[in-house]
């Protein structure tokens, strides 16, 4: 672990310690429990956060989970008399199997799907433990060993047993938030299908991540039962079980380690003192009151208090860092070499080879007999009218879409039909007509998530990601926020992130749209460069006055055919192409 | 004048205030007031039997602090706790620990009504040896080897094995044959579940009993008719029908009218209070249930006129259902510990309980004052209870019954 990394865990271990400072003073049991009970929902909140928060995957489901490790405590030490201090490890390694198991079939589902999917399975093993006679199971007192059953006659040992195991989590979450583990999920939250693009292999991944999410949850849910002592089938898989976690998250903040924890801290107690106070007096107003106040939190800080607070923190910081940043913001000027000083390359070797490719949706040929060969080092031009099936032929040829026919060669060999990802790895790389950037993230991070598919390491990745952003001029301001930037700055960034993977192929999906002039040429400039260090592109672009500068040949398409390609020169002058795309006012403003 | 007067007021003040101090010391001496609490739910769903049981609360310390309080203590009254114990487990847990840690001068407590929560709840007084009676009757309760819990009423499985051979007398007496086919429609929650195990283990058999349909839903029911289907086809002497909320009831005795099987076609028997509770007369008309019997713990009955006339007049209950007996009768059960103990002190309290023989039991049927090693009340027994023109009244034991049973005739 870096120093940096080492620093950024100084917040949890000073929150950890002071709050075990403040439970080692309270005396009073009935507080001392709601001091236990704050990190043992923090804890479950942040595995959800685990998978739900990095992924954006909502869960509804997590108290499967937390009901597998409350009942692996409870019936471990009825039936086979175990310690709980070894249930809690194996609750974990049975949560753990079940996230594989859950996770494996419903990560065929996607968004609303997937959140429904996951509310089904805690209700449907809550029903099997009352069919297997699990109503109601007391954990047995031991009163001769109680320590070696966990069965503590100071309560504040369970406050710092729990504090123990957020402590972990928290570590953990932020061990995984920094590494490619966290970056390929934060990617599949921005954008699943850009994160296979960029070579990430999202199922496996998203699988680790309910995995651990579940071995943790399952873990806390043991450790619950220990300070419940009555498991019942509802207390651990019910619906409110799975809500509790999702709301300390949301609450606090979705996507950070804090949010669960800011969230437990505020909402517990709350509950609990509501519980005793307003609930004496008007039974039944302390679900009222709590329900207003999450409400009203949800309405001003959607995103969570966290989020909320921090941005609030950045406003009132602003005016001091900008002035900052005036100085060092040198503006994000490409070295704009002057133009074409660039040999056409037409005759190279063929890299990527498209033989009668064909797609069809129903009855729409989105793409028909589509053939051409790219050329090493060559600047390949897509053009055509809207709909001619620009998009869905690069969407073919990174993997997202499966052809009905026709094949791929990458480098000769035949990688039609397969994940994004691995024809990622095999050097094809590309961006996104609607840019996809990581807002939150700085430059540098969202870059990184394109270089895990070549990095070993995460030091390697940063570096690779580095190289990538110097290439687009793009270094002097590699630490801000992606939320800051122009547009020029974030198709750069998005340019930076495909070429982190190092791809030898490169296919841009309309880059230069909302750009102005200037801004446009530089990006244009960008490209040449990549160009001349030997990268073989091929583009799609309305703007043509720039492309023809910047190609060595078009394709053209028109209803998902091949009109004609070529140099531009010729194709420019083609009267198809002019009919079906250029127009007639094309000849007049031409550049001859 | 003016100094006199001066003179006059200070030593009035002095001397009144002396007395108040005197008055204070001497209250100081002997506990005015004694603490006991009730943890039940009063939000959440199971608001309604937490505030019955309440009324039953409130009824007994008014009378028993009326009646010169706890003599042994000179005198001193009882005064109520009344703690809110939610509708989850957890926040009966909670609630607990909120109760021993906040009010460390209570000396019993009662309450806790649905036994997942009273086995919350007693882990915790347990641990802080805070005497509870209960009138939850899961067998769980009882069977952890706790000390300091306190069974008032008959446990499942004993309220089942008490509570068949009871029927089947009645059955055989009233229609002049023994029944010999039974279905059972239950919900899966513990108390049913548990009763269900003692009749078909045991019970079933002993009395001859064959079980033609069997079937098992987890509430909320939301549609009878497939359950009721299968009564119908089999046509059995006997329907046990167990749900335990009021919802389920009323789905399941609709359809059976719908089907023409009410009015005592096939007799039907519940094992639970939900079945007999004021709230069914809000969604179904008397003649549905009429004639429909259910095996109870405990309810209001013979001798206990005087308190169902104050409950009506007070709360406007129309009846007395176990929550507010068993309640009432845990107060005046309360006082006789206090009595027997002679000190305002849980350890004490609880000594009295486990070594109390108090005879015959008022508020309780069956049985005496005295618990077994276990915590469960020597001899509890049990009340069955019939609708009979609206009102579920007790029919058995014939001490206790307020009117003659009758025995649906199979038409």
């Amino acid at each position: 672990m870096t120093v940096p990394q080492l620093r950024s865990l100084v917040p949890a271990l000073v929150f950890t310690i002071a709050y075990a400072a403040i439970s080692l003073s309270v005396t009073n049991s009935y507080y001392q429990l709601v001091l236990t009970l704050v990190p043992v929902w923090a804890v479950f909140g942040l595995s959800w956060n685990l998978l739900s928060g990095y992924t954006g995957l909502i869960s509804f489901g997590h108290a499967a989970f937390f009901g597998i490790g409350a009942y692996t405590t409870a019936l471990g030490q009825i039936y086979f008399d175990l310690s709980p201090w070894l249930l809690i490890p194996v609750a974990a390694m049975l949560g753990g199997i079940a996230g594989l198991l859950i996770g494996f079939p419903t990560f065929r589902l996607q968004g609303h799907y997937f959140a429904l999917a996951m509310l089904a399975y805690p209700l449907a093993i809550l029903y099997v433990f009352e069919w297997l006679g699990f109503q109601e199971v007391t954990l047995p007192i031991k009163r001769d060993a109680p320590i070696a059953y966990m069965q503590f006659a100071d309560p504040r040992l369970y406050t710092l047993l729990a504090l123990a195991i957020m402590l972990a989590t928290i570590l953990l979450t932020r061990v995984i938030e920094r590494s490619r583990f966290g970056m390929a999920l934060l990617a599949i939250k921005q954008n699943e299908a850009a994160a296979e693009a960029a070579g990430i292999n999202t199922l496996a991944w998203k699988l680790r991540a309910i995995t651990l999410s579940g071995a943790v949850a399952a873990a806390i849910g043991a450790f619950y039962a220990q300070v419940l002592l009555v498991v019942t089938p509802q207390s651990v898989f019910g619906m409110l079980v799975s809500a509790q976690a999702l709301t300390v998250a949301m609450f606090g903040g979705v996507g950070t380690v804090w949010g669960p924890v800011i969230g437990s801290v505020i909402l517990i107690p709350l509950a609990e003192t509501l519980h005793a106070e307003a609930g004496a007096r008007f039974p039944g107003i302390q679900g009222v009151i709590f329900g207003f106040a999450i409400i009203c939190v949800i309405l001003v800080a959607p995103e969570g208090l966290f989020w909320k607070l921090r941005d609030l923190l950045r406003k009132r910081l602003a005016p001091k860092a900008t002035a900052t940043l005036d100085e060092s913001h040198a503006p994000a000027t490409t070295v704009a070499a002057p133009r074409p000083a660039r040999q056409r390359a037409a005759t190279g070797e063929v890299v990527l080879e498209v033989r009668n490719l064909s797609r069809s949706f129903g009855g729409l040929k989105a793409v028909q007999n589509v053939s051409f060969k790219l050329h090493k080092n060559e600047i390949l031009g897509i053009i055509g009218p809207n709909g001619a099936g620009k998009t869905t032929l690069f969407n073919l040829l990174n993997g997202f879409l499966r052809p009905n026919q026709g094949e791929v060669l990458i480098d000769g060999r035949n990688m039609s039909g397969e994940r994004p990802h691995t024809i990622c790895e095999a050097g094809i790389g590309r961006t996104f007509q609607v840019m996809r950037p990581f807002l939150r993230m700085s430059i540098l991070d969202n870059v990184v998530v394109g270089a895990y598919v070549r990095a070993r390491t995460d030091e390697e990745a940063r570096k690779l990601a580095a190289d990538a952003i110097a290439r687009v001029g793009l270094s002097a301001v590699a630490d801000r926020i992606a939320g800051e930037l122009s547009t020029k700055e974030l198709r750069l960034m998005e340019l930076a992130r495909a070429l982190a993977g190092q791809p030898r192929i490169l296919l841009l999906d309309e880059t230069l749209p909302g750009l102005g002039h200037g801004e446009a040429d530089e990006v244009v400039a960008v490209i040449q460069q990549l160009a001349r260090d030997g990268m073989t592109i091929a583009i799609i672009e309305h703007t043509m006055q720039a492309m023809v500068r910047l190609v060595d040949s078009f394709l053209v398409l028109d209803h998902g055919a091949v009109i004609t390609e070529g140099e531009p020169e010729v194709v420019t002058r083609d009267n198809r192409v002019i009919e079906a795309y250029l127009g007639k006012k094309w000849m007049a403003h031409a550049p001859h | 004048m003016n100094k006199t007067t001066k003179g006059l007021t200070r030593r009035t003040v002095l001397s009144a205030a002396a007395a108040i101090g005197v008055t204070r010391v001497a209250r100081a001496q002997q506990p005015a007031e004694v603490k006991v609490g009730l943890i039940v739910p009063l939000s959440g769903i199971y608001t309604r039997p937490g505030q019955v049981m309440k009324m039953g609360a409130e009824m007994g310390i008014e009378h028993i602090n009326a009646q010169g309080g706890v003599k042994a203590l000179g005198g001193a009254k009882l005064k109520l706790v009344v703690i809110d114990c939610g509708d989850t487990t957890e926040k009966a847990k909670n609630a607990a620990q909120r109760m021993v840690a906040q009010e460390p001068d209570l000396v019993a407590a009662t309450g806790a009504y649905l036994s997942s929560f009273t086995l919350a709840v007693t882990e915790v007084t347990e641990r802080a040896e805070l005497p509870v009676l209960t009138l939850s009757y899961s067998d769980l309760l009882t069977d952890r080897g706790f000390k300091y819990i306190f069974q008032t009423a008959a446990t499942a499985s004993r309220q089942s094995e008490l509570g068949l051979p009871t029927l089947m007398k009645l059955a055989e007496a009233a229609s002049g044959k023994r029944p010999k086919t039974v279905a059972m429609l239950m919900d899966n929650t513990a108390t049913s579940v548990a009763t269900a195990k003692a009749l078909k283990e045991k019970l079933l058999a002993q009395e001859g009993l064959q079980l033609v349909v069997e079937e098992v839903w987890t509430p909320p029911l939301s549609d009878a008719t497939p359950l009721i289907q299968k009564v119908r086809s089999a046509k059995p002497d006997l329907l046990l029908f167990m749900p335990n909320a009021v919802s389920d009831a009323k789905l399941g005795l609709e359809k059976i009218s719908e089907f023409g099987l009410g009015q005592g076609k096939i007799p039907t028997v519940s094992f639970s209070i939900t079945i007999a509770e004021p709230d069914m007369l809000q969604s179904v008309s008397p003649d549905v249930v009429q004639g429909i019997m259910t095996i109870v713990a405990n309810w209001g009955s013979k001798g206990h006129e005087d308190l169902i006339a104050e409950l009506k007049a007070k709360y406007k209950e129309p009846w007395m259902t176990q929550n507010v007996i068993s309640t009432y009768g845990d107060m005046w059960l309360m006082k006789e510990a206090l009595e027997k103990a002679g000190k305002a002190d849980r350890q004490a309290v609880a000594q009295a309980f486990r070594t109390m023989d108090a005879g015959p039991s008022k508020y309780y049927p069956g049985g005496q004052l005295k618990f077994d090693e276990k915590g469960r009340r020597v001899g509890a027994g049990v009340v069955i209870v019939q609708w009979q023109s609206g009102v579920p009244v007790t029919v058995y034991p014939p001490e206790l019954a307020q009117a003659q049973p009758f025995w649906p005739k199979k038409s």
